[in-house]
Order: structure tokens, then C-alpha cells, then sequence
């Protein structure tokens, strides 16, 4: 294996193909901070360009777009309060908390060393373990599923602690507009008004891009009308000190270690990877309701588990020939296009492709953390620049963001919607976070419920009778009981 | 009078510019890029042959094919773009069996009717695989055991409502436990990690675990059996009359002009032809189905009546 290894090393580092692995990674890095370009975009569009090329060329380029634009999008949550993937959804409070407070430069360099540390750990496990963590990923079946989403839903008590009500209400929402579109199992269109574009459901970019994006620019547009200047405070360039990382590190290897585990099973991804490594990151912690206000383990955990997914999404291609997420989705079209099936036999049919890969995602964190270190100089800038100047530059990305995802108009009404629900949220000071998580989750609760129910013809037994079902059953009830325990010791800060 | 003279020369210039395009759009088409529109996402087996397709059809055309997939809706949303764009032969759309079954279900507005055809390019017969180490040897085990134990086989299906197991269904008075999944991705894995008995997809979906001997194929809903599984029997020599598969075309607004429609159509059967996208189409196991426009209006009309009977017993 690693005489294997070598040989991809080599194979990345030629004049051919290097480039093309860093052009991809910055290119990623900024797909991905531009709201509504996501790492799913960026491959996609890229992907022809590929078909020119050898198969590893190709294969390293599109790597290298995944790899950087899921970090991208903590550059954008942290600076604008707008996400840019929805994996970056958990970062904004914590990383936009330090922005204010002058310190961009802590956040931007405290998110690129999680995003290196979570690809790493991730890329390195895909190497070793991806046998092992194929059997991990077939054990999941619909119960499993079900349970998964409803662990990840009991996150939100934990991730609006300041006021779990107002949480509860935007969690409530977000599971109601998940059951719009076409019945999971029957396939019987609810709440579509006859309108073929809502069959598939809301898309999430779109709602993600109104409620956190436009709401933002709104917000700062009513500034700009009533003449208040920003509060926040000169930026400080100066990075996030050695000592600290070190403090966050246990942190950012536990959560690249749930996030590869995550990414391996189909269907999971970078998105719930996150809110499950920050809410892990906040119960295990001795200072829980420090989160939420520039805490620099509440930027850290998200980081490093959504980069985690980066590796875990490659095993069920290499393993058994299926995406573990919409990315990984692209790069089995793009292998296939080039004429190779992915899957078990890859590794005896074409190890040097195998490897090429698994070498330029290595190579592609470690360009990651010196791109994204190098340019933060630059991103922190984006704060300097006058509100009358960024406001409508936001808009514009959100509204050619939010059509570029389908080439479809009717996601840019869905956009603007709700970016006028997400600014009355705001002042109704109802977190966004919780509809974000609630949309993604509630198709995955509901239609594995509902398959859990037709595998078991009518009975309830999968609930009791399968060991990681019960496992999940568990740290819902700890989740939930534990976030309730730390909103009555800690008085609610005033900052959140 | 000057005023008159320039008002007519005015009308004459802009008389002679409509009607030059006009007969430039026939003759000289096509002129600039043509869009083709692909209703599902990138990375999926329509992109695949549709972008193999634009590449290998550039040559013979002389312009640019640029692929646009416009998503949503099971497929309606893209197709229904693509039926009410301007036909003038720059939109060009890859339908599926889909624009036949949306309609008849009431999910879409549009219907075959309102595309003129240009060329069907591949169709992929539907192959069922259970777990390599299932214990349902060949297909007539596996049926026999759903007689047996009514709705007590788990069928990992791909799409809903999934047009091959009704065929089968219909076909034998039989029922399966339909599971349903979000496409192959998923309904695989649950097969190989044995929380359901079968799946039914595309040959190419299928090939890489069946080579790595995690599924292995029982019977093909093809009309004979096809190259790139040789060893793998029909359901008709099985003894069961059962034949369905999922297909991919090229269709244009209706109302396209007749030289348009010609051109694109010779420029297609070309592309379909081209050594290089007959070995695209090999490796990544899709099957070419190459029907001229009047047949591949026929074998629409067919699927329909296929699945007008599959739908009105839902």
C-alpha cells in the first residue's frame, strides 16, 4: 500500500496535474464562499472540463473543488453572516460573534487549521480503514436512518439554548415546509398547489441562501436607511495563537473522527456532520454557554467535522460503487464517463487511480491550509468594505446563487421569500439555524420512519431490536436532557 | 417626401433583415450554439449520455451543443421548459420515460404530443440482482417464494411508483414489500447489507457490484439478452412475459421547422453512430437504441399503452 502511495505522490506531482490540484483547491475555496455556490455547484460545473482529460487529472481537479469549497464556506459565515454551503450553517454564530469583536483574522485562520485537520484525519482513515468503515456504513438501514435524524433534531435544543421556545418554533417550521412536495412513499403531491415546481420539495440552498443571506443584506440595508453605523470593531489581523489551537485540538479530532464516520454512509453529509460535531463539541464542554459568542471550539468542531466528510463520502463509491453524498454523486458520473466503474474492483482494476486519489487529497488539505492561511489577509478585507457597497453585492450572489443551483427561476423567488421570513425572524429573534437543520432532517426522519414501518410490515420492534438504533435512542434522550441542564445552570448570555 | 422616402427605405431595411433570417434560420442553421436541455441533475445516467451525446453530435452539426440540466419536479420541470422554448431547433431537449408517465399521472401538464421527435438514443433494459449470497438461486425461486408469502419480499425500489415491479406485479398476480429509495445509491446498499431481498435498475447502475460480487443478476427485462451480461437470462425465456426499461431521446418544441428538424435529425443518427460514443456508451454499460423519429414516435405510443394499464391499476 505504500509502495502504492509513493506512486500516487508521484503521479500528483507533474507538471500536468499539480497545477490542476491547486487551481482546484482555490477555486473551490472560492465557490464556496460565495453564497449559493456550493462544493455540489463547483463540481458539477467544472465536470466537463474534465472529460478532456486523463482520469486522474480529472479526478484530482474535482477533488480539490470539493476540498476547498467546503472550507469556502466557512469564509463567508464568519465575515457576512452568510453561509455559503449549508455546512456552514453552524459556524456563522460563533465565527460572526469574533468578527464583530475585531478578531476576523482568528476566526478565518481558527476555521482553515479545523477544515486541514478534519480532511486529514478523514483522507487518513479513508485510507487505512475503508473496509471497515464500508461494513460500519451497510449496517444502516432505514431505522438507523430515522434514529440519526431524530438525534439530529433534539441538536436543535442544544444550538438555541439562549431561548429554546423561540428555537423550537423555528425547528417546528423547518419540519413543516420539509413536508412539502410528493409523498416519500406514496408519492401523492402535499401542499404544492398544483405548482410542479414544489413536487420535489423546497430546495434547501435556496431557503438557506433567503433566510441567512438576503435576510442579512436586508437587515443591513434598514442600517444603512436609519444611518447606524456597525458596531463592530477595527479588524485585527492576527491569527488564532498555537497555544489555542492545541486547546481545540482534541476537539477538532473528535469531530473529524464522527464527521468521516458520517460522511461514509450514504445519504448523510457535511451539512449534519457539522451540527452534530458542534453540538458533541458544546455538551462535552466545561464552558457550554460560552458557545454561540466567538467561542473558538464553536468554530473548530463544525469546521473539522465537515471537512471530515470529505474522506468518509469516498467509501461507499470506492468500497461498493454508490455516492455517499451529492458530490460524490459527480465524481462517479465523472469516472464513469471516462470509462471506469467505481467500486470494489477499483482498487485491483486501476490502483493508480485509487491512489492518485487518495494522494491528492492529502496533498489538497495540506494546499488548503497554506491558500486559506495566506489569503486571509485579503478575505478580512471584505469587512472593511462600506455596507452601501456589500449589501447589494450580497443580493446579486444570492439572487445568481440561487438560480444557478437548477437553472430554475422559481429558485429565486424561494430566495427572496425567504429572505423577507428570515429578516422578520431576526427581530422576532428566532434563531435560522434550527429551519436549516429541521429542512434538511425532516425528509430523512420521515421517509425512513415510513420505511422502517413497510420493513417491519406494520410493527414498531426495529426501535428496540437493532443495536445502533438503540444507540441513537440514547444520545437523543442524554442530547436533550443535557441541553436543559445547561440552560438552567447557566443564565442565558446577553450576546448570541 | 424625403421623410416618406426614409420611412420606406427604413421598412424595406427592416423587411429584408426579417425575411433574411428567416431563410437563414432553414438553410443555414445552425448558426450559433445550440442548448440541450437535460431534466435531471449532473452525474446522473441521462447527463451522462446526453453530454457523451452533445460531444460526439458537435462534429456533425459544426457548433457548440451546451448542456443545461435543469432540474426539479421528477424530470417535468426541465422537460416542460424544454417543450414551451422558442422551435427554432436552438433548444434541443433529452426526454425520458418520463415525460410518458408524469402526464398520466396528473404530476405534469405537458405530454409526448407536445415535442416533435428527433431521434431515441438509448434505452436500458431493467435488470434485477439480489445479494450475492441470497438464498433465491434463479428468478422462478424468487417468485415463487412472493406467491408463497404475499407482500413478504422486500423489494429495494429505485423510484416511486416503480413502473418494472408493477409490470412484474400485474404480470404474475404477485405482491412485493415495496421499499422505496431515492434512487440506485441508496436501494443498493440496503441489498448488500441484507435489509432488503432485491433491487431493479439500469445494467450500468449495477455492473460495478455485480464484478465485485456483492449482487448478482437473476433476470433482465430486455427483449433478448444484451452484450454486456451474456451469462444473464430474459424474463421471457424465464417464462414470464415481462419487458420493460427505461429510455432517452432527443425531442424539440412541436412546431419546429421541417429543415430544421431534418438536419438535427441526420446530425443525431451520425452522433449515435460516432466510434466514439459507441464505446462511451460499452464502457459505461448503456445500451444504444437508435430509432428514427417516426419509430421512436411509435414505441412512445407503445410505452404509453404500457403504462396507461400500469397506472389504472395503481
Amino acid at each position: 500500500m505504500f509502495h502504492l502511495l509513493m506512486q500516487g505522490f508521484q503521479s500528483v506531482f507533474t507538471i500536468q496535474i499539480f497545477p490542476l490540484l491547486v487551481l482546484g483547491v482555490a477555486g473551490g475555496i472560492i465557490i464556496g464562499s460565495l453564497p449559493g455556490l456550493t462544493a455540489t455547484m463547483g463540481v458539477a460545473i467544472l465536470l466537463p472540463f474534465t472529460f478532456g482529460m486523463s482520469p486522474t487529472a480529472a479526478l484530482v481537479m474535482l477533488v480539490g473543488i470539493y476540498i476547498g469549497a467546503i472550507y469556502g464556506g466557512s469564509i463567508a459565515a464568519i465575515l457576512l453572516r452568510t453561509p455559503g454551503t449549508p455546512a456552514a450553517a453552524a459556524t456563522v454564530n460563533d465565527g460572526n460573534a469574533l468578527v464583530r469583536d475585531g478578531k476576523a483574522g482568528v476566526a478565518l485562520s481558527m476555521s482553515a487549521i479545523a477544515s486541514f485537520t478534519g480532511g486529514l484525519v478523514s483522507t487518513i482513515m479513508l485510507i487505512t480503514l475503508s473496509p471497515l468503515l464500508a461494513k460500519f456504513a451497510l449496517r444502516f438501514s432505514a431505522p438507523e436512518y430515522f434514529m440519526l435524524a431524530i438525534f439530529g433534531l433534539t441538536i436543535i435544543a442544544s444550538i438555541s439554548s439562549n431561548n429554546i421556545v423561540k428555537g423550537f418554533i423555528g425547528g417546528f417550521f423547518g419540519l413543516f415546509l420539509a413536508t412539502i412536495g410528493m409523498d416519500p412513499v406514496t408519492g401523492f403531491p402535499r401542499f404544492t398547489f398544483g405548482n410542479i415546481q414544489m413536487l420535489n420539495g423546497l430546495s434547501i440552498i435556496p431557503v438557506l441562501i433567503g433566510l441567512f443571506a438576503v435576510a442579512e443584506a436586508l437587515i443591513q440595508l434598514e442600517d444603512i436607511l436609519k444611518k447606524q453605523e456597525s458596531s463592530s470593531k477595527v479588524t485585527n489581523r492576527k491569527l488564532v495563537s498555537f497555544r489555542d489551537v492545541l486547546k481545540v485540538s482534541p476537539t477538532m479530532v473528535k469531530s473529524a473522527f464522527m464527521g468521516t464516520l458520517i460522511g461514509c454512509i450514504p445519504g448523510a453529509g457535511a451539512d449534519i456532520a457539522a451540527f452534530i460535531s458542534y453540538n458533541e463539541a458544546k455538551r462535552s464542554s466545561k464552558t457550554p454557554g460560552k458557545f454561540g459568542s466567538g467561542h473558538l471550539p464553536g468554530i473548530a468542531a463544525p469546521e473539522a467535522g465537515n471537512n471530515g466528510v470529505t474522506g468518509g463520502a469516498l467509501v461507499p463509491l470506492l468500497t461498493l460503487g454508490v455516492p455517499g453524498d451529492a458530490v460524490a454523486a459527480i465524481l462517479l458520473g465523472a469516472l464513469i464517463i471516462q470509462g471506469i466503474a467505481p467500486g470494489p474492483m477499483l482498487f485491483e482494476k486501476n490502483p493508480e487511480i485509487v491512489y492518485g486519489l487518495f494522494s491528492s487529497m492529502l496533498i489538497g488539505n495540506i494546499l488548503m491550509l497554506v491558500i486559506g492561511l495566506t489569503c486571509i489577509r485579503f478575505f478580512s478585507r471584505i469587512v472593511d468594505i462600506p455596507k452601501k457597497l456589500i449589501v447589494p453585492m450580497i443580493l446579486i450572489l444570492s439572487v445568481v446563487g440561487s438560480f444557478a443551483i437548477n437553472n430554475n427561476l422559481f429558485d429565486v423567488f424561494v430566495t427572496l421569500v425567504f429572505g423577507v421570513i428570515g429578516y422578520f425572524l431576526v427581530k422576532a429573534e428566532i434563531p435560522q439555524s434550527p429551519i436549516v437543520l429541521a429542512l434538511i432532517l425532516g425528509p430523512m426522519a420521515e421517509s425512513n420512519l415510513r420505511k422502517s414501518i413497510l420493513m417491519y410490515e406494520g410493527s414498531w420492534s426495529f426501535l428496540y431490536t437493532r443495536p445502533i438504533t438503540i444507540a441513537f435512542i440514547v444520545l437523543s434522550v442524554f442530547s436533550l436532557v443535557t441541553s436543559m441542564r445547561m440552560k438552567k445552570s447557566s443564565p442565558s448570555p446577553a450576546d448570541g | 417626401m424625403k421623410k416618406i422616402i426614409s420611412l420606406l427605405s427604413v421598412f424595406a431595411i427592416l423587411t429584408t433583415a426579417v425575411f433574411a433570417e428567416g431563410t437563414q434560420d432553414a438553410a443555414a442553421y445552425p448558426t450559433k450554439s445550440i442548448n440541450l436541455i437535460v431534466p435531471f441533475s449532473a452525474g446522473g445516467g441521462t447527463d451522462a449520455v446526453a453530454r457523451a451525446l452533445a460531444k460526439s453530435a458537435e462534429k456533425y452539426l459544426g457548433q457548440s451543443i451546451v448542456v443545461l440540466n435543469k432540474t426539479g419536479g421528477s424530470g417535468a420541470v426541465g422537460m416542460t421548459a424544454g417543450a414551451t422554448s422558442t422551435p427554432d431547433g436552438y433548444t434541443v431537449t433529452m426526454i425520458t420515460r418520463e415525460i410518458v408517465s408524469l402526464p398520466l399521472m396528473g404530476l405534469a401538464q405537458i405530454t409526448p404530443d407536445d415535442f416533435d421527435l428527433i431521434r431515441l438514443a438509448n434505452m436500458d433494459p431493467a435488470l434485477l440482482c439480489v445479494k450475492e449470497d441470497s438464498p433465491y438461486e434463479n428468478i422462478q425461486q424468487l417468485v415463487e417464494a412472493a406467491r408463497a408469502d404475499d407482500g413478504g419480499i422486500r423489494f429495494a425500489s429505485t423510484a416511486k411508483p416503480n413502473f418494472y415491479i408493477l409490470a412484474l406485479e400485474n404480470n404474475q398476480g404477485i405482491s412485493f414489500n415495496q421499499i422505496p429509495f431515492n434512487g440506485a445509491a441508496e436501494a443498493i446498499p440496503s441489498v448488500i447489507g441484507g435489509h432488503t431481498d432485491f433491487t431493479i435498475a439500469g445494467p450500468g447502475e449495477l455492473i460495478a457490484q455485480i464484478e465485485g460480487k456483492q449482487l448478482r443478476p437473476l433476470a433482465i427485462m430486455a427483449p433478448e439478452r444484451i452484450k454486456a451480461l451474456p451469462d444473464v437470462p430474459t424474463f421471457k425465456e424465464e417464462g414470464y412475459d415481462v419487458v420493460s426499461g427505461t429510455w432517452r431521446g432527443l425531442a424539440v418544441p412541436k412546431g419546429t421547422p421541417e429543415a430544421i428538424k431534418t438536419k438535427l435529425e441526420d446530425a443525431f443518427a451520425k452522433a449515435i453512430a460516432d466510434p466514439e460514443f459507441v464505446s462511451f456508451m460499452e464502457n459505461a454499460k448503456l445500451g444504444i437504441y437508435d430509432l428514427s423519429s417516426e419509430d421512436f414516435r411509435e414505441y412512445i405510443n407503445s410505452d404509453t399503452a404500457v403504462i396507461t394499464d400500469i397506472v389504472s391499476k395503481l
